[in-house]
């Protein structure tokens, strides 16, 4: 079975990727009010990736979610380094899991509110 | 036309358990009496057995049981009571009921309070006079065995069961991590707990639940289960399900949230109330058509057995339906995702339910809605039913772990995922906790603090 890492895209994002080939691929969703990237990794890679970290599953569209995100954001990172959607821009990111798993620990702790007014 | 119309259900059991004294005069000559003869028990967070964290506290059931959430249900179970539960689903009156309801200590507490059959115990709560339990007898528990029977197995439930539960499961954890001793008998709270806010808006016992109905003239109500913030598609599945109803499409939606002891990675409960009245408030749906309350319970992710616990809940809190979705109350692949509708529509032999819900005798009044699946599909350009939707390729889930994804991230999700109201709430709490989501700090907080506050009996 296929599963997939979703890599949402602000511009911050779609600047960095603009003119690559990995460009071409981004989906708009939900009426195009979201752009995404899509990773596919098979069996193996996504059971490191539950192992790696306690609160990742996998949800109702086979889409593997609740990474950290500092996850999120070395896979992205990939991306653009790697200019590939491959599963070995995954397996990249793996291969530095200690290191990410010592950013998640703090996130766990604190993530910056968004700047917006509330009542 | 009246014999059309559906009738509010009677509470499950027949009448509605209310055990609670709310006459301070009488509570304190009841301490009075009980301070020569009745040991003190203070109430403690029931810990993780490997881990130490708080998984439940067994105040949220007593709460729940004194105000008659679960009617007829008394007190703590005695072991009879529990062999008729984890066997059949039925107290010993034959209503149906799906979770042991226990009081647990542990063999050292028990040998401090010494405590015997027909002794009366005060429960104390944050240091102050909480509840009593009249206790009818006191039996000892493998709680391994217990958090099994419960569930089940694959072995043992093969119709919907797909999994050997274990201790990722926080349900299995909750019973695995009860302490052995068991003191049963019925609960009497002496001292009504105060909520705080934003609790304290959203606490609608069944009593004066079925009232508010009676005078907003809801003849039908439908409930939605929840324990999350509401996103688009939890909107459309609350509008769309009570379009059911009996001449009219349901009068009333009530969205009743567990209110306890959370995973990491849901909401806080702040958050999750707070969100459902933002629905409410922005107009997303009439106010005069939703209420939002609560019960207090550390949920166990029973799927079909939490379906059986929700129905009891909001039948005796005066509603007729209860829409039920997909993966209803479950987390991880225990359970077939449709466990719970397969309980509704055609009964569990293994748990005890040879017919649906609603033929066994004993069981419940309250009508199942089973809903399947929305979507939004970008053919329709609207949020679609899976059921009439015929762009199954094209189609775009809405999941929980979709939108916390892009919250996480500090990415304000669309209007067509999650209302900008409903968003506006979960920064605020966000604020407030410093974490959008539940982490460990916000449990040990929250279980330190709970939702209540105890008033001085002097």
């Amino acid at each position: 079975m296929e599963y997939i890492l979703e890599v949402f895209l602000d511009d911050y994002r779609l600047n960095k990727i603009k003119g690559s080939p990995v460009e071409q691929n981004i989906e708009a969703i939900f009426g195009g009010e979201l752009k995404v990237l899509r990773v596919k990794v098979g069996e193996e890679v996504k059971n490191e990736i539950l192992k790696a970290f306690e609160t990742a599953r996998i949800d109702s569209r086979a889409c593997i979610t609740d990474t950290p995100v500092a996850f999120k954001r070395a896979l992205f990172e990939e991306i653009a380094k790697q200019k590939s959607l491959g599963e070995e821009v995954v397996k990249a990111v793996l291969a530095k899991i200690e290191e990410i798993k010592q950013l998640a620990a703090k996130e766990s702790e604190y993530l910056p509110p968004p700047d917006i007014e509330t009542d | 036309m009246s014999e059309l119309y559906f009738k509010r259900p009677m509470p499950h059991g027949g009448k509605l358990v209310e055990r609670v004294i709310t006459d301070k005069k009488v509570a304190k000559k009841y301490l009075k009496a009980c301070e020569k003869y009745c040991a003190v028990y203070d109430i403690k967070p029931t810990l993780h057995y490997k881990r130490g964290v708080p998984v439940r506290n067994v105040y949220r059931e007593i709460m729940s049981v004194c105000y008659g959430f679960f009617s007829p249900v008394e007190g703590s179970m005695t072991s009879a009571e529990l062999e008729s539960v984890l066997t059949k689903r039925r107290l010993l009156s034959g209503w149906v009921f799906p979770y042991p309801i226990l009081f647990d200590i542990s063999k050292e507490d028990f040998k401090r309070l010494g405590v015997s059959e027909g002794d009366r115990l005060i429960l104390r709560l944050k240091g102050k006079p909480f509840a009593m339990l009249d206790i009818e007898e006191i039996y000892e528990i493998d709680p391994e065995e217990l958090a099994n029977r419960t569930f089940g197995s694959p072995e043992t439930n093969p119709e919907v069961v797909q999994e050997k539960f274990d201790d990722k499961h926080p349900g299995w954890v909750i019973y695995r991590s009860h302490q052995p001793i068991i003191l049963a008998g019925k609960y009497t709270i002496i001292n009504e707990p105060i909520f705080k806010p934003p609790f304290d808006r959203f606490w609608v016992p069944p009593r004066k639940c079925r009232e508010i109905f009676e005078q907003r003239g809801w003849r039908t109500a439908i409930a939605h289960q929840t324990r999350n913030v509401p996103h688009v598609g939890h909107e459309f599945l609350m509008k769309n399900a009570a379009y059911t109803g009996d001449v009219e499409p349901c009068h009333g939606i009530l969205v009743n949230a567990i209110i306890g002891v959370k995973r990491r990675g849901d909401y806080p409960d702040e958050a999750i109330l707070e969100a459902h009245e933002a629905v409410h408030k922005a107009g997303y749906i009439k106010p005069e058509r939703h209420m939002v309350t609560f019960t207090l319970w550390d949920m166990r992710y029973g799927n079909p057995l939490e379906s059986l616990l929700h129905g009891i809940i909001r039948q005796n809190m005066g509603c007729t339906h209860h829409m039920f979705g997909r993966d209803h109350a479950a987390v991880g692949e225990y359970y077939d995702k449709f466990a719970t509708q397969i309980l509704w529509l055609k009964g569990i032999p293994s748990y005890g339910f040879d017919k649906p819900v609603n033929e066994v005798e004993g069981g419940l009044l309250i009508r199942p809605q089973n809903m399947r699946e929305f979507w939004y599909c970008p053919v329709c350009k609207e949020m679609a039913y899976s059921e009439n939707c015929n762009h199954s390729k094209q189609k775009e889930k809405l999941s929980g772990s979709l939108i916390r994804g892009l919250v996480a991230e500090g990415v304000q999700p669309p209007t067509v995922i999650m209302r900008p109201e409903v968003f506006k709430v979960v920064v605020k709490w966000w604020k407030k906790f410093g974490y959008p989501f539940v982490n460990e700090k916000y449990v040990q907080w929250k279980e330190e603090e709970l939702e209540v506050d105890l008033p001085d009996l002097d």
